[in-house]
């Protein structure tokens, strides 16, 4: 490694395979050697929504000395571990890129079905034999995908310790000659790496600057979600699984118990909701997390949620819709439903955070101002940034607070207790059974400052007024971002206004039409409700053009955000079920940048 | 039991509600139900057994969902969730994870817990949740202005059925017992005296408990559980009853025509508080 | 309607690459395949002695860019081995266990280095220098003005000899019946050209036999050198170049006549109907000599790749003027020869 010590690290690789290959577990293995090693990784794992079966998965993990935010449209290099899934996926190898593959398959293969014919002519293959190898040093074919990460590893030069370190950790509680077998396969496969005559120009190079490398950790937006949950004290947490979001409820069953708090898989999301609620009205913090179906279901909660003035943190992990849709793909499209699937009037706080440091941001957040906001905070994740992995920094000190509830400011026997009381920001001090005095009862009827029931049209009038003005003051909450410029300050040709996982390759696109000399910048909001609408209409104010590229169809953020500041910005809407390509993002950019000039020119 | 036909004086009365304490329990404001409904009498019946019990208001939070029973947690000087159609239980599980020391009384009707909210009893029964679950059963709905509910006969004739109601009335009692509801009694309105004692024992039971209450709507049901018709038929449970013996309280819920008041069942075992504190002490033990 | 033809080239040398152009400008719709052992596009192996003066990566060697095989619609399959041809069939069986049907094949796969029986022994110290690859490996085995020994001497050999020499490395040729290969030298003539050899900086030991190679001493060159004579050379990089061997291990019962190298007439076609071959893999029948013969050097296996593409495209035409083979010594004091010339 010495020797390429200087040079830039940016290498993406992706592992494809078939379900029971070991292509997430090889994956696995090689974004958390190369996080421990000092990298930055970004890693993305696709996989097919049945448990067994031949269903495809691939790995792909971009390893970079210098902070990305996105991957590459482009990788480096493919690991076949099954060819017939990885060979629609040799395209995506850039030029001089490789392409490893299995030299000595088990069986006969009909013509054209081995990868090898399908290579372009720049792309470089590497043929290996994993599965004699694998039998060769385990007597069986099933450490293939060992071999093959010992092998990426060998070819690339990455350090063999690590690896050891990290399969060591993986394998740990399992049989030592299991472990043991597992390395010699790694070893085997690392030293035919080693031996390969390199032809491919990508070296690993670079890690991260020093002074980054002491807290790094690697972990997907989910597991960041739970760190932010736990790090925020949460108490209690309900529950129904869902895929993308069931990870999040598992994590937390096995760290939950250890902390005394509280976890229950509940019969539907509609109890999942209404127990959270409980809890929260019950002064827990308390949370549930699902995805767009789950949310669905939750509608109706959520608005007794911002009726009785209640907490609770809802993290909703976005997958392709509508209705069942596509479980195990990527999408942006429950804006709408977590914006508006509410009857009546019942506004709530939405959070999505841009990338796994931001999911436990707002996970951490989102307890803080449902606590003192007294109402639902819904975190918009997808399924891009829950299963995506990145090396972050969390913070050494806890960064949340531990109550933020508005007391109740009253001598015991005094004046009555009204929980719904008006004030000037329009947060009531709030009781919670068990505090003397305070007894009240909450309700999703309408209802007076002490919550009686009460449909008198000034009441509804004022108090309607009152839900909504006090989350209002959630826009300044501290210690979170709500927006953030990127790019060029001042005027500019073209502003990308973004939000959720989409805001990496937004970065990507906009820093890349920087170096083209289009005069750019780029806006995340992570407050989607209430909007920002201050920072929001200065940045377009700024803007020639404003885009908005997001991964739906209908383009609900374009919409959420030209209805709220009645201004026009151009979509950019794709449904692949995939992340959205920066190249895409960038012609974009470069047409309206040709845009912008034609009409300064007329 | 049964025999209560001595005369009653207005002050006497007056006198012996002040001194009971019970009022303590009761908001200030007054019930909204029909005169002659039913649900009056359980109302008194929990602020009574609250006093007897010696229950603190601040520590008793009372949940339910929407309907005319639902109404119940306004009425009381307690912590009160008045919660959506069908969804009392999983609120009031949700406020009992979070707090084991509190008492959760919840109470509905028979369209909110058997109809919407029907996915629920099962899952709180089976966990024994240690809460107190009152169930109103009127056998129609009342606060949209009497449907056909989920207990009502074949043959009621009700706004949505004018005809006649087709469908077979569910059995409640055999259904919480076969959920594993460690403490299934039933009780009748009319008989407020024994109605207060079950409620008691409901409360005071450990786990998740049972009460069915028959209850006359006086509004939309002219016909079939009226105060005469309930009046005929009630009657407790025989006196050798072994409320241990799961096959003989299924086969007393059998018997619809003549409904037996009483406890059915009773069974101590861990509730769900007991299991989170067992998984908490296992997953401690691995840190 | 005439069928769609499917052409493969096994081999990806200079008369594999000929053809494959050849094939394509005479039939557009065709599906052409080469299929090579090496994992890159075909490398001109004339410009490798390169390696040693300049920093250029394989890329630079390329006989055609990548683009212009995407833009020719030649498919190469690289770092795959053909382990036989089944012609009835008309297909290849690969090593990785797949098939590869054909309509019409070309055997382009060259030849490979010879080691003479005598030096079989010491391969594994001795280094090659056919491929990219290879020359990478020779070159990073070589000290700045390093020391090469060089057993033979053919052609190929002399011609890497000749500019390492210039660029300032020593090189001792040891060599007898491989000098000059495959240029048929009498004895006397060989004198001559030793000398001339002598006077462009090589060091000749001519005639004389290797009788061990071994690793080198602690703080000496990587090899060992005892000659049968009694003299001993200590050099970084041992090289055997001993003239050409047919690649044709994998024809071994297709059922197509061969000698040392596939048997074709005039035309370049096999004993089968369907299978042509072309450069130093085939043995070409000379009616003057009444024989089968070998014909090497740059020219003339681009010719007969674009004869063998001609006649498998339904032309009939007969390899006939070969480039002179003669081994000449300039005026400049160097030597020159037909096979050195390319391009």
């Amino acid at each position: 490694m010495a020797k390429n010590a200087k040079q830039r690290t940016d290498i993406q690789i992706a592992i494809c395979g078939s379900a029971g290959d070991g292509t997430i577990a090889a994956g696995d293995i090689l974004k958390q050697a190369m996080a421990k090693a000092g990298y930055n990784v970004i890693a993305f794992d696709v996989y097919p929504p049945e448990i067994r079966g031949f269903g495809k998965c691939i790995a792909r993990a971009r390893i970079t000395s210098e902070q990305v935010y996105s991957l590459k449209s482009e990788s480096d290099c493919l690991v076949s571990l099954d060819d017939s899934h990885a060979i629609p996926h040799v395209p995506e190898v850039c030029k001089y890129g490789t392409v490893i593959y299995e030299d000595t398959p088990m069986s006969e293969m009909a013509e054209g079905t081995h990868i090898s014919s399908h290579l372009a002519s720049a792309q470089l293959p590497y043929g290996v034999a994993f599965r004699e190898i694998s039998e060769r040093v385990t007597s069986s074919a099933r450490s293939r995908n060992i071999v093959a990460v010992g092998y990426l590893a060998g070819l690339y030069d990455m350090p063999a310790e690590i690896f050891h370190q990290v399969i060591g950790r993986k394998f740990s509680g399992k049989p030592k000659e299991l472990t043991d077998s597992v390395l010699s396969a790694f070893d085997a496969g690392f030293q035919t790496g080693a031996e390969t005559f390199r032809l491919h120009f990508d070296r690993i190079g670079a890690s991260r600057s020093k002074s980054k490398q002491s807290d790094l950790v690697m972990m997907s937006g989910n597991a960041a979600t739970v760190r932010g949950c736990l790090d925020a004290g949460i108490d209690t947490f309900f529950g129904y699984p869902i895929t993308p979001a069931t990870t999040i409820m598992e994590m937390l069953a096995r760290e939950m118990p250890k902390r005394g708090a509280r976890l229950l898989q509940t019969e539907d999301e509609i109890s999942a909701i209404a127990a959270t609620l409980g809890a929260g009205y019950a002064g827990a913090r308390a949370a549930t997390a699902t995805s767009g179906p789950g949310l669905a279901l939750m509608s109706e909660m959520m608005g007794l949620g911002a009726m009785a003035e209640l907490p609770a943190v809802a993290f909703v992990s976005q997958r392709g819709g509508p209705s069942t849709g596509m479980p195990t793909k990527t999408e942006q499209s429950d804006l709408n439903l977590a914006v508006f699937g509410v009857a009546g009037d019942g506004q709530r706080i939405i959070l999505a955070p841009t990338n796994v440091e931001g999911c436990y941001k707002c996970a951490g957040k989102a307890f803080e101002m449902a606590e003192k906001y007294q109402t639902p905070v819904i975190v918009l994740l997808d399924l891009y940034l829950s299963n995506r992995y990145e090396a972050v920094e969390l913070p050494v000190e806890n960064p949340f607070s531990e109550n933020c509830s508005k007391p109740v400011k009253k001598k015991p026997g005094k004046t009555k207790y009204s929980r719904f009381k008006l004030t000037s920001d329009g947060i009531s001090p709030r009781a919670i059974p068990g505090d003397e005095d305070c007894m009240h009862t909450v309700t999703g009827l309408e209802h007076n400052e002490q919550g009686r029931p009460n449909d008198q049209p000034e009441i509804h009038q004022i108090m309607s007024a009152k839900r909504h003005e006090k989350l209002l003051t959630a826009v300044k909450h501290p210690g979170i971002t709500i927006s953030k410029r990127f790019g060029d300050k001042g005027k500019v040709d073209v502003g990308i206004l973004g939000w959720g996982s989409t805001f990496g390759e937004i970065l990507e696109a906009m820093i890349e039409a920087r170096k083209e000399g289009i005069r750019c910048s780029a806006m995340k909001v992570v407050m989607l409700s209430p909007l920002p609408l201050g920072p929001i209409h200065a940045f377009m104010d700024d803007c020639g053009e404003v885009l908005v590229p997001e991964l739906n169809y209908e383009a609900q953020f374009a919409a959420l955000v030209t209805g709220a500041t009645g201004r026009p910005v151009h979509r950019l809407n794709r449904v692949t079920g995939t992340p959205m390509r920066v190249r895409e993002i960038l012609a974009e950019i470069r047409r309206l940048a040709g845009q912008t000039e034609m009409i300064a020119a007329e | 039991m049964m025999n209560i036909h001595q005369p009653v004086y207005l002050e006497d009365k007056l006198e012996e509600v002040e001194s009971s304490g019970k009022l303590a329990y009761r908001s200030q404001t007054l019930p909204t139900w029909c005169p002659g409904c039913g649900y009056f009498s359980i109302v008194e019946g929990v602020s009574k057994a609250m006093t007897d019990l010696g229950l603190n208001q601040k520590d008793t939070v009372c949940v339910s969902g929407i309907g005319c029973a639902s109404r119940f947690p306004f009425f009381m000087n307690t912590f009160g969730f008045h919660s959506l159609h069908g969804r009392a239980l999983p609120v009031a599980t949700g406020i009992k994870v979070a707090n084991d020391d509190l008492t959760v009384i919840v109470v509905g009707g028979d369209g909110d817990a058997f109809a919407i909210g029907g996915a629920h009893i099962p899952h709180a029964a089976r966990r024994n949740i240690d809460i107190t679950y009152i169930l109103f059963d009127n056998g129609v709905y009342g606060l949209t202005k009497g449907q056909t509910s989920p207990t009502s006969i074949v043959g009621f004739k009700t706004t949505t059925t004018p005809y006649l109601n087709v469908d077979q009335p569910l059995n409640p009692l055999m259904m919480l017992l076969s959920y594993g509801a460690s403490w299934v009694a039933q009780a009748y309105a009319g008989e407020p005296h024994h109605l207060t004692e079950m409620i008691e024992a409901a409360v005071a039971h450990r786990g998740f408990s049972y009460l069915h209450v028959l209850s006359p709507c006086v509004t939309f049901d002219k016909t079939s559980m009226t105060y005469k018709n309930l009046g005929m038929t009630v009657r407790p449970l025989p006196g050798d009853h072994d409320t241990s013996d799961f096959a003989a309280a299924m086969a007393a819920a059998q018997n619809t025509d003549l409904p037996q008041l009483g406890v059915y069942f009773a069974k101590e075992r861990p509730t769900l508080a007991d299991g989170l504190n067992e998984i908490a002490a296992r997953a401690e033990a691995t840190v | 309607m005439a069928k769609t033809e499917h052409y493969v080239i096994i081999g990806n040398g200079v008369a594999g690459s000929e053809a494959a152009l050849h094939l394509r400008q005479r039939d557009q719709d065709s599906r052409i395949t080469m299929v090579t052992a090496s994992k890159l596009l075909s490398i001109n192996r004339y410009v490798l002695p390169k390696i040693f003066s300049s920093s250029a990566d394989w890329r630079d060697f390329l006989l055609h860019p990548p683009e212009f095989y995407d833009q020719q619609r030649i498919s190469v399959r690289r770092n795959t081995w053909v382990t036989h041809v089944e012609p009835e069939q008309k297909r290849l069986i690969l090593r990785h266990r797949e098939s590869l049907s054909y309509t019409k094949l070309l055997i382009a796969s060259g030849g490979g280095r010879y080691i003479p029986e005598s030096l079989s022994e010491f391969r594994d110290l001795m280094l090659k220098f056919g491929s990219y690859e290879e020359a990478r490996s020779v070159s990073n085995a070589l000290p700045k003005g390093g020391h090469i020994a060089m057993l033979g001497g053919d052609m190929i050999g002399l011609d890497l000899a000749r500019s390492l020499v210039h660029d300032g490395y020593k090189v001792t040729v040891v060599g007898d019946d491989y000098l000059f290969w495959p240029h048929h030298v009498d004895q006397e003539e060989k004198q001559k050209f030793v000398a001339v050899l002598q006077g462009m900086g090589i060091d000749v030991r001519s005639g004389i036999g290797v009788t061990s190679i071994e690793e080198g001493a602690r703080n000496k060159p990587a090899r060992h050198i005892a000659l049968d004579n009694k003299e001993t050379i200590d050099a970084d990089v041992v090289l055997s170049f001993c003239g050409l061997m047919p690649s044709v291990a994998f024809m071994a019962g297709a059922g197509v006549d061969i000698e040392r190298g596939v048997l074709v007439n005039p035309q370049l076609q096999s004993t089968d109907e369907n299978i042509w071959a072309a450069g130093d893999v085939c043995q070409i029948w000379s009616p003057e000599e009444n024989q089968y013969r070998f014909f090497y050097g740059w020219e003339n296996v681009k010719k007969m790749g674009e004869i063998a593409a001609l006649n498998m495209t339904g032309g009939h035409e007969s390899i006939s003027t070969f480039q002179d083979e003669k081994l000449i010594a300039t005026k400049t004091g160097q030597i020159d020869s037909p096979f050195w010339q390319y391009g």
